[in-house]
């Protein structure tokens, strides 16, 4: 009541802006370190819709706002663990942001996040879930099983379903209560366990170079390949994949990192010695 | 989210509705304060060796009615800085209230008087404009703010209805932009420039910008404000008249620009 | 184009479910503000053995406009004033300047607020980190800009990171912003990175070697700077007036301003 007498105790035009506030309040929160759930909204009706309109370069290539995009990534398990592969391109628009993005997220030692859709929202959501994951390990003395790890995850970017996130990820690790495990999440709320996810634009290309040389009880250096060859078909098809190929393998002591290698010579060297892809030419003149 | 290769991870049509450009565009219906009614044009300014001159005309325009012909549009803030307004002249009466408001707020508050110079001013009114155009609800104006600095050199900033701020030893808004800045730009193209020109000078180079924008400007007026604003304070002339027109140019103007019979 | 559309019928593979609507979400949408513009100008940074550089034009338009020719876009960070003489971050912001301004003062505050309590600087990764955090806080209202940080890192080489408008960032050797970034990019590509250049006489067709990736010494970088720039004038309109270059090595940072085309 006080406040309400006070708000009109004086002449309505009168009524000094009140933005220092404001900027008190929002130098306030900047100090406080961490990652915050404190997010800036468009003061619109449809904060979504308004949201699209500036970033959504699919619709509107002119839109201003135009997002760092992932592209092409694979994962599959296998007998000696599981392999994890991307592309390394980020889009803007048709702008080739960057050619050396690292679109597989080093968790811990033990887990591994892969980056489709929105760059931020992968990068920003996989930091906030290793610090949940760390926590847990604070919390229970043991490492948190990567079915826990990708379900608060999936609740998390539930909770933010409609308002405009994009992220297709998947979780891969190894715990010794589940044996290597993984799972994929995206940015509807969806998490599914899995055998084999390819996740991005370039999906469709790297399911079909997966699914004809898949098997279960692959060797490591073969599962190692087909992933890298998978990678390569989909840049190779893809207009919005393409760079490096970023290989994993996550084994049952952790992940091992199998190189960040340019696509270019591994496609002509899949060309020429493997005599694949034959209806590129190689003639020079 | 979209899982179709061809606009993989971009939102769907059938969660979010069909792409919606028209929040990107300012057409359709506005609410009150998304579009200016009563608007100001040009202000121009322009430092010199002491100081900075600063004009705009008295008119304030509905639509292309010449509406209001004894606004003026210029005002001091503590005998130390003066401001500029051009848009909505609504919003500049809000701004104008704010402003005394600040200068009373601050004349109490510090001992020694004043302790905005023409920096701190600017800086509180871009702040302002910015908070404002962030809450989708911007003041319509675009200011010129012109005073001395900290260390008592000439100081001239712009900051429009974005918050966007810029300085620069010669400004202008609106139309002046385009017709004002070249003629000025002439005079004062860098900083050290403004050494070099004196206080008569500047004032008869704002005084030709005027009279080149009553030319052309079909929202402008002959009668203006002219501010000037030195160490010795702010000396504001509120009824100015051009003087001195040449109306001779007219005759030769046939269509528009290059047309020539 | 059909291909790019999101016409059911016109496109392959659709929607299991639900027709998909053509008209925009229903209810109130009482503003059409468009709160962002562009006031245009590039920005470039690369690292070095031991140190970055960054630069920006100080060209500041809207629309076809120039609203002023002396406009910083490289900004130092975390001084413990607000001359800034011992700052030891530099950031460059492109694209919406207002936006740009609000976000290097958030940041300039954080740095401030973090020497203050730690009696140290922001290290430049940690400073990375949490500019990507900050420019995230706004994924749903996002700052329009480009942001570039660098610095030198705890072995005191050069450091530059990118980011996208909602915070995504990268380490990289170099990286253009802004109006002229796909103008200048290209050229960085060949001449720091060394991307497509080959050793002579190493083979013909996919046998060449590539040329050896060096870190280049800092005057190359600077004769690199503004030849991109140069050329970027000459190719945009929105790129112009003045040439603002910070270089930052352990003596601390040294400012210069180079004059570019003014038309």
């Amino acid at each position: 009541m006080d406040s309400l007498v006070a708000r009109y105790s004086r002449p309505a035009t009168l009524n000094r802006e009140t933005f220092s506030e404001d900027l008190q309040d929002g130098l306030h929160d900047d100090m406080n370190p961490g990652l915050s759930l404190k997010f800036a909204m468009p003061p619109v009706a449809q904060p979504s819709a308004w949201l699209r309109a500036a970033t959504d370069d699919h619709a509107n290539p002119n839109c201003p706002i135009k997002i760092a995009h992932g592209t092409t990534t694979l994962a599959f398990r296998f007998q000696g663990g599981i392999i994890v592969a991307t592309d390394s391109r980020a889009t803007a628009g048709n702008w080739i942001a960057s050619q050396t993005v690292k679109k597989v997220i080093e968790i811990n030692s033990c887990l591994l996040g892969t980056m489709a859709g929105g760059a931020a929202d992968c990068q920003y959501w996989l930091a906030w879930l290793g610090m949940q994951c760390r926590l847990h390990e604070l919390r229970h003395k043991r490492r948190i099983s990567v079915a826990a790890a990708s379900k608060i995850l999936a609740n998390l970017v539930y909770q933010y379903k409609g308002m405009g996130l994009s992220m297709g990820t998947m979780c891969a690790g190894v715990t010794k209560e589940e044996g290597p495990a993984l799972y994929y999440i995206d940015s509807d709320g969806t998490r599914l366990a899995g055998n084999l996810f390819c996740v991005g634009s370039g999906q469709t290309f790297a399911y079909g170079v997966l699914d004809a040389e898949y098997r279960y009880d692959l060797g490591a250096d073969e599962a190692l390949e087909l992933g890298r060859r998978s990678i390569l078909a989909a840049t190779h098809r893809d207009a919005y994949s393409g760079g490096y190929i970023n290989l994993y393998h996550v084994k049952e002591d952790g992940w091992v990192k199998h190189g960040f290698s340019d696509t270019n010579p591994i496609f002509w060297k899949t060309k020429l010695e493997k005599g694949e892809f034959t209806n590129v030419t190689s003639a020079l003149d | 989210m979209d899982h179709r290769p061809q606009a993989w991870g971009r939102p769907r049509d059938d969660v979010y509705g069909a792409y919606d450009a028209s929040y990107l565009q300012a057409n359709g219906p506005n609410q009150h304060t998304q579009s200016p009614i009563v608007t100001g044009t040009s202000v121009v300014a322009m430092k010199f060796k002491d100081g900075v001159v600063m004009a705009a005309d008295n008119l304030a325009s509905y639509g292309s009615l010449a509406r209001f012909t004894d606004v003026k549009r210029i005002r001091t803030f503590a005998d130390t800085s003066i401001i500029g307004f051009g848009g909505d002249v609504s919003d500049m009466q809000y701004l104008d209230r704010h402003l005394t408001e600040l200068g009373i707020d601050e004349a109490y508050q510090s001992e020694a008087g004043h302790t905005l110079n023409a920096r701190n001013l600017h800086k509180y009114l871009s702040n302002l404009l910015y908070n404002r155009r962030s809450k989708f609800d911007p003041l319509w104006n675009h200011l010129l703010v012109a005073g001395l600095d900290e260390e008592s050199r000439p100081f001239l900033a712009a900051a429009d209805l974005l918050g966007t701020t810029f300085t620069s030893p010669s400004l202008a808004t609106g139309f002046g932009g385009m017709l004002a800045q070249p003629i000025m730009r002439r005079y004062v193209p860098d900083e050290a420039a403004v050494a070099g020109v004196s206080r008569d000078q500047a004032v008869e180079v704002i005084r030709e910008c005027m009279k080149v924008l009553f030319y052309r400007d079909a929202r402008s007026l002959d009668s203006y404000s002219l501010a000037i604003v030195t160490k010795d304070g702010v000396e504001l002339r509120e009824n100015e008249k051009l003087e001195q027109q040449s109306w001779a140019f007219a005759d030769r103007i046939k269509g528009y620009g290059t047309q020539t019979v | 184009m059909a291909m790019f559309s999101q016409n059911p019928v016109l496109n392959g593979p659709n929607y299991s479910f639900a027709e998909v609507p053509k008209d925009a979400v229903d209810g109130l949408r009482e503003h059409r503000f468009n709160p962002y513009t562009d006031n245009g100008g590039s920005t470039l940074a690369i690292a070095g053995a031991d140190f970055a550089i960054m630069a920006g034009d100080t060209r500041l338009t809207s629309g076809y406009s120039i609203n002023t020719r002396y406009a910083p876009k490289v900004f130092k960070i975390g001084g413990t004033t607000s001359s800034q003489d011992d700052a030891n971050l530099l950031l460059s912001v492109v694209g919406y300047a207002a936006d740009g301004e609000a976000l290097q003062e958030r940041l300039d505050a954080i740095c401030k607020m973090y020497r203050y309590r730690h009696g140290k600087p922001m290290s430049v990764s940690a400073c990375a980190k949490r500019l990507s955090t900050i420019m995230y806080q706004k994924r749903f209202f996002p700052y329009y800009v480009y942001a570039i940080l660098g610095g030198l890192d705890e072995d005191g080489r050069g450091a530059v990171y990118s980011y996208d408008p909602v915070g995504s960032f990268e380490r990289e050797q170099c990286r253009a912003g802004g109006a002229a970034a796909s103008l200048i990019m290209p050229f960085l590509d060949n001449q720091v990175n060394f991307k497509n250049q080959y050793v002579p006489g190493t083979g013909v067709g996919h046998e060449l070697k590539e040329r050896e990736r060096l870190p280049l010494p800092r005057n190359e970088v600077e004769v690199l700077v503004k030849d991109a720039f140069d050329s970027a004038v000459e190719r945009h309109i929105e790129v112009g007036d003045g040439l603002q270059i910070m270089i930052i090595t352990k003596d601390g940072i040294e400012e210069k301003v180079l004059p570019l085309k003014r038309d």
